[in-house]
């Protein structure tokens, strides 16, 4: 703790020591951002909610633009989209398509917690809201898979 | 002799530390303290959170009582904001209590002890979680503290008015030339490294450490480390201080500390300071004696027990447990005592009277420098304590 | 501290001096028993082996605060947390966020910067149970008791967006700002809903809720960010407001 002392003299001891601490020692860190979202070792619920949302929203994001990419294949004509969609009838592509499916689940069931939570309801219900708002999403899921791979059978 | 104006090292970062830089920064004096941990960390930040008011001490150690309710009074001006001032009470259980009463409120009249009498039915209503088989309850001005914040008020309005306060600074030697204490060999645990520090007068506030530092000076100082044990339990139990209505004894207090309910204490005594121990059978003590007062201390969930040494003054011929010796506070000039000049030790006292004691010590040393400023330290409000962390 | 029946447990202590390159893991062989907290391990070390050692206490019974430290990476009051319950090595480091002083001591000045100037308050303290509120003797209408907050910093150590953005102003400060709300004692109101009204204040909050996870003091800070954000949607109904930027994208002062 040093004072303000209007001018008058420190004893050079003391001007050595805060002379020593001038400036900030480094900051204690965890691990840096994007890396700490994948460590749910030591995350309680809503942190590896947290964690979730930010992967499937930026899962999304890449997403919407992998399918305005997809969607310019129409400008190729009939052609090129009747190949797209063989490829897209595929069961790694049908695969894919349900992990879009889990993805938007959870980042659209979260994002209900998070506006419900976040407007200052419940906020003491926020593991419970989590945890069923996945296992509803995974009933979703799974009949969503089911319609994906059986479709047009 | 230093350069420019006279320079006070004041050792030890305790609460009697920090109300010295305090009340020497006020009087315009250079200050440095250092502190080799957090400062309060030595015993100041670990009592139960007392302010006293002197009830305690109203039959046994008059002095002591005095002091007390003076500074209760005082410190609630100074420091507003930093006391639950729901006053306590002093519960009587048995008959020996009862016996106890005319000379403990006889005690408190000639003391200055504002005291009100209860009977059962009124204390119950104040304190339902009382024992019900309590026979008369005396409303004395306690409040509760915390015990850390409340000292670091004085900290923050020292740092503020120009002292410089050190923590994690170890005194390792003291320096002497020809008899006269000239300054101290110190180490900033910091950064490691070692250096000097030169000052007109340095200043023992070490609390049980007293013994220990004064001995780098040459000089010997009557300071029995004495520690105690207390319990906190989960629940915030009672919003009064509780005591029992008895001579001193060990488990006679419980302190409300936010959602804790403090029980203390015991009394032993130690040579090393730094190793106290945590006795079990005086943890158990605590709960024994605490659930006489507040029956549900005995089921209510464990939090902590810790140990915190009281800086007692009084020979090793003196009484045998530690509560007989009187928690009156001492200033020693050394140049007067033991020939050594330059070296003035304060010790003794309790949480509570930190200021009385740094008003007392600042007379001697600014006397000693030919300084006749008076102290302000009465009618200066304290800063917040977060003014302690301000960069 | 006893050895009774006893063992050892090994600590991987954080060592740093202000000047070094960067911290080193020290390790360290301490007797401890079940009742053994991290505190007392730490203070064994600094007794017997390293008297150094930088280590922050004082009241031993987790009213102060000054004793947080992260304990196999999660945050904790050391004088209240025992060996005990964790298994195996025990790592040691300070809490997060802040700058590091030495060895297991972090800076407290950046985390009370956070904070909005208005002074601490004594709050009622909730009737006990059993009691009848409406049967108080006279001179004492209503029991006063101090803050839970006990200022630790645990909360703004575990926040992952405190550990992504500076200027965040975190847990502690937002909850102690929705505390004043709750019992004004003569704080401005307007003032410090003006204060947190900002992006890097009440909004900057994303909902992790790790800092109730780790305050050792039933704050819930999470809960009070969260009402806080209702009181300034009610103000912002009722006067129309636009979001202030904040003045110069740093942590307030």
């Amino acid at each position: 703790m040093r004072g303000s002392r209007g001018g008058r003299e420190r004893d050079p001891g003391v001007e050595e020591i805060l002379r020593g601490r001038r400036g900030e020692g480094p900051i204690s860190r965890k691990a840096p951002g994007p890396v700490a979202w994948f460590d749910v070792r030591s995350m309680t619920t809503g942190h590896l909610a947290f964690s979730i949302h930010r992967i499937t929203g930026i899962g999304i994001v890449f997403y919407l633009y992998l399918h305005l990419a997809v969607l310019s294949m129409l400008l190729g004509g009939e052609d090129a989209w009747s190949g797209f969609l063989e490829l897209a009838t595929t069961p790694l592509f049908l695969g894919l398509d349900v992990i879009l499916v889990f993805g938007l689940l959870v980042h659209g069931l979260n994002g209900t917690r998070l506006a419900l939570v976040g407007s200052g309801f419940v906020a003491d219900h926020q593991k419970a809201l989590f945890w069923s708002g996945m296992a509803f999403g995974a009933i979703l899921l799974l009949y969503a898979a089911l319609h994906v791979f059986t479709a047009g059978d | 002799m230093t350069r420019g104006s006279p320079h006070v090292l004041i050792v030890g970062g305790g609460g009697t530390g920090g109300a010295l830089a305090h009340d020497l920064a006020l009087r315009g004096v250079r200050v440095t303290l250092v502190e080799r941990g957090e400062f309060t960390s030595g015993t100041t930040g670990r009592h139960h959170g007392l302010l006293h008011s002197g009830a305690r001490y109203a039959v046994n150690d008059a002095e002591s009582a005095v002091e007390c309710i003076e500074e209760n009074t005082l410190l609630r001006r100074i420091a507003p904001g930093s006391f639950e001032e729901n006053d306590g009470l002093f519960v009587g259980v048995t008959d020996e209590d009862m016996a106890y009463l005319p000379g403990f409120l006889e005690g408190c009249e000639a003391t200055g002890i504002p005291t009100q009498v209860l009977q059962p039915a009124e204390a119950l209503r104040l304190e339902p979680m009382l024992s019900p088989d309590l026979k008369v309850a005396v409303r004395v001005p306690d409040a509760t503290m915390d015990a850390m914040r409340m000292p670091l008020r004085f900290f923050a309005t020292a740092k503020a008015n120009g002292a410089d306060l050190l923590n994690w600074v170890d005194v390792a030697d003291l320096e002497l030339a020809g008899g006269t204490v000239s300054g101290a060999r110190v180490r900033d645990l910091v950064t490691g490294r070692t250096t000097r520090i030169g000052a007109d007068i340095v200043v023992n506030a070490t609390g049980p450490w007293s013994e220990q530092v004064a001995s780098m000076a040459g000089v010997d100082v009557p300071i029995r480390p004495s520690p105690g044990v207390m319990l906190a339990v989960r629940g915030r139990l009672t919003n009064m201080v509780i005591n029992r209505l008895h001579a001193s004894g060990d488990g006679d207090i419980v302190v409300p500390q936010r959602a804790l309910s403090v029980v203390g204490t015991s009394s032993w005594f130690v040579e090393d300071p730094d190793d106290l121990g945590v006795p079990a059978d005086h943890v158990q003590r605590m709960i024994d004696e605490g659930s006489i007062l507040v029956p549900a201390v005995r089921h209510a969930e464990f939090r902590a027990a810790w140990s915190a040494a009281r800086p007692l003054i009084g020979s090793r011929e003196d009484a045998d447990s530690g509560r007989e010796l009187s928690r009156t506070f001492k200033t020693i000039d050394h140049a007067v005592d033991d020939g050594v000049e330059g070296f003035v030790t304060i010790t003794g006292g309790k949480g509570t009277t930190l200021r009385g004691m740094a008003e007392v010590c600042a007379d001697v040393v600014c006397r000693k420098l030919g300084i006749d400023t008076p102290c302000s330290t009465r009618d200066t409000v304290l800063l917040p304590h977060t003014a302690a962390y301000a960069a | 501290m006893t050895t009774k029946g006893g063992s050892t447990r090994r600590l991987l202590l954080h060592r740093y001096r202000r000047g070094d390159a960067e911290p080193h893991i020290e390790e360290h062989d301490v007797p401890a028993d079940e009742g053994t907290t991290v505190l007392a391990a730490l203070r064994w070390i600094q007794l017997h082996r390293d008297p150094s050692l930088g280590l922050r206490h004082s009241c031993f019974h987790a009213s102060c605060g000054t004793c947080g430290v992260r304990v196999n990476g999660r945050e904790h009051l050391a004088c209240v947390t025992m060996l005990a319950d964790h298994e195996g090595t025990i790592a040691v480091d300070p809490i997060a966020n802040l700058p590091v002083s030495h060895d297991v001591v972090v800076d407290m000045q950046p985390f009370f910067a956070r904070f909005p100037d208005q002074h601490p308050i004594v709050r009622a303290s909730e009737p006990l149970p059993h009691a009848d509120a409406t049967d108080a003797a006279d001179g004492i209408d209503e029991h006063e008791r101090f803050e839970d907050c006990i200022e630790c910093g645990l909360c703004l150590s575990a926040c992952p967006i405190a550990a992504t953005d500076a200027t965040y102003l975190g847990p502690a400060a937002l909850a102690y700002a929705q505390r004043l709300l709750e019992e004004p004692r003569g704080t401005d109101r307007e003032a410090i809903l003006d204060w947190a009204d900002q992006v890097n204040a009440a909004w900057g909050c994303h909902a992790a809720f790790e800092c109730t996870e780790a305050c050792p003091s039933d704050v819930r800070p999470a809960q009070r960010i969260m009402a806080l954000r209702r009181e300034l949607r009610r103000r912002r109904r009722r006067q129309g407001r636009e979001v202030p930027e904040p003045e110069n994208g740093t942590a307030r002062p």
